[in-house]
């Protein structure tokens, strides 16, 4: 199967730098509806799902690989490899924040920024560390999602009762957008929530920029300012922001933190 | 109008679009005991959610309202004032009201369709739990199965090697002088012989046909009823002090294995022997048609029962209870049909206690 196909990738723009987009956990890649035709003006870009969300190819999905953080870094390798030029910059959005360092770490030298929207490298409380939720929070979660409305098959997926404000968007878009296979979902979550990345933040040698938003549940500004701490070469940039997916609820703040970040790295 | 929304028959809301408190209807604030006064201004939407519901929030529910405009029959667990986490089912819709993005919400409790929805997810559960079980005892029987299988193929296999060392000592033995007693023991060692090894190949071709790779035929133009006549005089010395009669019909060509047909009418001969009557002549009749040819085999005798008819041709089947030492494990009519099959003819078999019993083969030419 093409890797365009797996992760249901999508190309866009031009220039010399190719800026990758990663959803996080959640829904797919119309995520990026907003800031993809920004950027597109100057970068190339590379949108893409992971495998299990979105319009992702579904029989690629391996419970086996897609039990850790790893097999998602692994095929972002191999997206950036297939569709990155010289310079490839990521931007990922929550749990891809980390996934985006596996996979640098795992190839160094292959990405010349990260751009982490709401990263976290662990969502669970641990001595001095706060990550924002208990263990029994996430025992919660899971059990909510075993149980509850997070599994949303295509047959449960929330109706649209009509946006006559946005008359643009499109049926394909709403009839994927946050659409996903129970099961794919539960282990999605469990992988996401239950990670732990703590130890790999100081191998990054890439600069990376920390879009830390100042009202988030999932990530904490603590959070932030603790991978500010540990990732060498990193910028923290608090934005005015409630909630978790400032690059939808507050685009132009986030996108002026990251072209300001962007400049700065020459990109 | 906030009458009429008081007196609505759901909850009703308005929220900011950080999700503040703007409009709360009175069913709203009784459900979760909270005064408007709590509520408005001062909390906000997601604060009544549990972690779960929050996490959902932020992941799907906010990019949904942004991107979609609107989401309706979610289900989000919420918690009343004293923590008791009740289940309810929200629409929202999200709209500018004078520039600024307001999210309408409305909520209906969901106690008993949760219940219910709880007890199908478990009886899933359960079944899921059930239908792995049996999946996993097929797959291990269907693994021993072919061990099985594949054990019988090698035993047979191996068991050839010493049975023709014994073969070529009872032939090299019989050139020899010898008293009449040693003469019927190095005869009846060499019959006992060729049984044990008709009824390894039987074995082997059985294996081959239940690891799904059939019998392997070689088609290519025979005489038939030559093939026959000299399958029917190996037999003759075989079964010495019956009568085996073969009756060639027709003339012609035919695309067939020689050495499977002679092994179809061994086995087809030595079952009529088995079950036949002793006294009366076993016939082999051997026809040649424009399209087909056949082989049929009649001996007389009692009558197959109707119920072991239909499964005669299966694999380990016996036909009445024939206490004779001379029968293999049931695998004779079993290999004849899967002859048959491999060359694209098929078996049947008639049986009546005034007219004995004829298995009949046809193949194509």
């Amino acid at each position: 199967m093409s890797i365009e196909k797996r992760n249901s990738v999508r190309v866009g723009g031009s220039g010399a730098v190719t800026v990758f987009f990663a959803h996080g956990f959640g829904c797919d890649k119309n995520m990026w509806r907003l800031l993809e035709p920004v950027y597109g003006q100057r970068y190339r870009t590379v949108a893409f799902d992971h495998v299990g969300s979105g319009t992702s190819e579904l029989s690629a999905y391996d419970p086996v690989k897609y039990s850790s953080l790893q097999g998602y870094a692994d095929d972002v390798l191999e997206i950036v490899n297939q569709f990155g030029g010289e310079k490839n910059v990521f931007v990922g959005h929550s749990v891809s924040a980390m996934i985006g360092m596996l996979a640098d770490l795992k190839q160094p030298g292959r990405f010349a920024a990260h751009l982490m929207i709401g990263p976290s490298p662990c969502y669970i409380n641990d001595g001095d560390y706060v990550g924002g939720f208990n263990r029994s929070d996430i025992d919660g979660l899971l059990e909510a999602l075993e149980s509850n409305y997070l599994g949303w098959s295509s047959t449960m997926a929330p109706a649209i009762m009509g946006a006559p404000d946005q008359p643009e968007l499109s049926v394909d878009l709403t009839n994927s957008f946050c659409r996903t296979d129970p099961e794919i979902a539960k282990q999605f979550a469990r992988v996401t929530f239950l990670s732990d990345n703590r130890a790999d933040l100081p191998r990054l040698e890439t600069p990376a920029l920390i879009v830390q938003c100042n009202e988030d549940i999932i990530a904490p500004v603590a959070v932030g300012e603790f991978l500010h701490r540990k990732l060498p070469h990193s910028t923290l940039a608090v934005i005015d922001n409630v909630g978790h997916c400032p690059h939808l609820s507050a685009p132009s703040a986030c996108s002026v933190a990251m072209d300001t970040f962007l400049a700065k790295e020459g990109l | 109008m906030q009458e009429a929304l008081d007196n609505a028959a759901c909850g009703l809301l308005q929220t900011t679009a950080d999700g503040t408190f703007v409009r709360v209807n009175r069913l709203f604030c009784q459900w979760f005991g909270y005064s408007a006064d709590e509520l408005v201004g001062k909390r906000r939407f997601q604060d009544l959610l549990t972690i779960g519901g929050r996490v959902f929030h932020q992941t799907h529910w906010a990019p949904l309202l942004q991107i979609q405009g609107s989401i309706s029959e979610v289900k989000l667990v919420m918690a009343d004032r004293a923590g008791t986490p009740i289940s309810v089912v929200v629409n929202a819709l999200r709209r500018t009201e004078r520039g600024v993005v307001v999210h309408e919400i409305a909520a209906y409790i969901a106690r008993d369709r949760d219940k219910y929805e709880r007890e199908l997810l478990l009886s899933r559960k359960r079944l899921e739990a059930l239908v792995a079980e049996a999946t996993k005892l097929q797959a291990e029987a269907n693994e021993r199965e072919l061990f099985a299988q594949q054990m019988m193929g090698i035993v047979s296999h191996d068991l050839r090697n010493p049975l023709s060392t014994i073969q070529t000592g009872a032939v090299l033995l019989a050139r020899g002088e010898l008293s009449p007693g040693q003469q019927r023991l190095v005869a009846r060692i060499s019959s006992a012989t060729d049984r044990a090894t008709r009824l390894i190949s039987d074995l082997l071709d059985f294996t081959q046909a239940q690891l799904g790779r059939g019998l392997t035929v070689v088609r290519e133009a025979i005489d038939l009823h030559a093939t026959v006549a000299e399958a029917v005089d190996d037999l003759r010395l075989a079964y010495a002090g019956r009568k085996l009669v073969h009756e060639p019909v027709g003339a012609g060509s035919v695309q067939a294995d020689a050495n499977r047909l002679a092994q179809l009418v061994g086995n087809l001969v030595s079952n009529a022997m088995a079950y036949g009557a002793p006294d009366v002549p076993v016939t082999v009749v051997s026809k040649i048609d424009d399209g087909a040819c056949s082989i049929s085999v009649h001996n007389h005798g009692p009558a197959i029962a109707p119920d072991v008819l239909p499964h005669i041709f299966q694999p380990m089947s016996r036909g009445t209870e024939v206490g004779r030492a001379s029968r293999s494990v049931g695998l004779g009519l079993y290999i004849v049909s899967e002859i048959a099959r491999a060359h694209g003819g098929r078996t049947s078999v008639t049986s009546f206690p005034d007219q004995g019993t004829t298995f009949t083969v046809v193949l194509p030419r």
